[in-house]
């Protein structure tokens, strides 16, 4: 089973990040699920594949009512972000999904109705959750062609999708980056690869290093927190990706 | 392995073993389509055979009609087939998602200590067991179908026999319709033994 973890917290203002199965297969890529929580409804964040449904579902259930969640927030496509959605919505159908407009026809294959997907327009919007607005960031084509990132500017947290994801080895399974530049190798063939662009990782850069981001958390691997931040942003900025030597 | 998971897993092996069954009788049914189709083209060539041959073929000329008209029936027989296959296949792949779904479901279920799982996997179980009904009722509507496209195929083949007594009687025109009937006749039997191996399929069957 996954663990819980509270990254943040203040008053009923909370970030859970569900991490870590020990007895998920080895052949299914370890994700990270994100639980924002405002004023008694939670929005979840990449929620996962079917297949690891079970534990994030049991773990996140140790923390929180998922009948009371009210959206999930897909940051793209990928079988790994949502394609447990149709079993969230066994449980509460009138959960809405975010994601971007370019998918918003194809995550249905996954599940749902015409009435649970919201779709996201390229330049973002606000996704309000009883108050709490958070903040669908472009991020198109890192990795996918239309992408999103989600920002909590009172949290001051980045869910970061895929940037920022390290594929990491069992051995090492903190939950924060201890040691960047120890850390960043497991990261570095993952971003050469699976980013798209260089000139739209340019402006995720840009658009990031103007923000308030006390944590960045990718969908894989570790968080990177305070200085690490910046550091990762200052990283990607000169990693040459998009080009695969054939 | 507990006996939930072992009654999972016949499940999703019989379910799969079901859609390959379903695959072949969709292909046999195609194959009786074209064949039909070469009875409607043999039969109008029987016609304007018949016509040639002039009074002493008049009996072969109405048999020749008769067999357009029960290849045209047939391929609406097949058509409403088909249409009965696309409908199992839908059922039968709702069942395999059913089976996985709810499979994960009972993981979570037992990972998940409050309970809140327990409504949702009843939910789940009623609604799988409506789906293999339905399944089931569809089965039991293509077996229908089947034995109606068997009778059909009983009545083509009298008629390609009576066609072959027929031509017996076509004076000069008798050896060129003896043939054709001949070929009626075989294609006939062999649409009958399409659908004769379609009814022995363990979609049917059971095993």
């Amino acid at each position: 089973m996954k663990t819980t973890k509270t990254i943040f917290q203040e008053g009923n203002h909370k970030w859970i990040a569900i991490v870590r199965d020990p007895n998920k297969p080895g052949y299914i890529i370890d994700t990270n699920e994100y639980l924002v929580t405002h004023g008694g409804r939670g929005l979840l964040l990449d929620p996962g594949g079917a297949e690891v449904f079970p534990a994030v579902f049991s773990a996140l259930s140790t923390e929180f009512d998922p009948s009371l969640l009210s959206g999930i927030f897909a940051s793209h496509q990928d079988p790994d972000i949502c394609s447990s959605l149709a079993l969230w919505l066994e449980f509460n159908p009138q959960m809405r999904c975010y994601v971007s407009w370019l998918w918003s026809s194809f995550i249905p294959h996954f599940g749902g109705t015409a009435e649970t997907f919201v779709a996201i327009p390229d330049e973002g919007i606000d996704i309000s959750l009883e108050g709490l607005h958070l903040q669908a960031v472009p991020a198109h084509f890192l990795h996918s062609s239309g992408n999103f990132h989600l920002y909590d500017k009172i949290a001051k947290i980045l869910f970061s999708g895929d940037v920022g994801a390290a594929l990491l080895p069992p051995s090492e399974d903190a939950l924060f980056v201890e040691d960047f530049d120890k850390h960043i190798r497991h990261a570095e063939g993952f971003h050469r690869r699976w980013m798209g662009s260089n000139e739209a990782k340019r402006r995720w850069c840009e658009r990031a290093a103007k923000m308030e981001i006390d944590m960045l958390c990718p969908q894989h691997g570790a968080i990177y927190r305070g200085a690490d931040v910046q550091r990762f942003i200052n990283w990607f900025d000169e990693l040459q990706v998009g080009i695969v030597a054939a | 392995m507990t006996d939930a998971l072992m009654a999972v897993n016949a499940k999703t092996s019989r379910a799969g073993a079901d859609l390959l069954r379903i695959v072949r009788i969709n292909e046999e049914i195609k194959r009786v389509v074209g064949v039909s189709f070469k009875i409607n083209i043999m039969a109008l060539n029987a016609i304007f055979l018949a016509k040639r041959a002039g009074t002493a073929a008049l009996g072969f000329g109405v048999l020749s009609n008769e067999l357009r008209v029960f290849s045209q029936d047939l391929r609406t027989c097949m058509e409403s087939l088909t249409g009965l296959i696309h409908g199992c296949v839908d059922e039968v792949s709702i069942v395999l998602k059913d089976i996985r779904f709810t499979r994960l479901l009972r993981q979570t279920d037992q990972l998940t200590t409050n309970g809140s799982v327990v409504p949702v996997l009843r939910q789940r179980e009623i609604e799988n067991d409506q789906h293999e009904r339905r399944l089931s009722s569809l089965r039991n509507q293509l077996k229908r179908a089947l034995e109606d496209a068997f009778r059909m195929v009983e009545l083509g083949g009298v008629l390609a026999k009576s066609a072959k007594i027929e031509a017996a009687y076509g004076q000069s025109f008798a050896p060129a319709l003896a043939q054709v009937s001949g070929e009626f006749d075989g294609i006939v039997e062999e649409i009958r033994d399409s659908l004769e191996s379609l009814r022995r399929s363990a979609f049917f069957t059971g095993h």
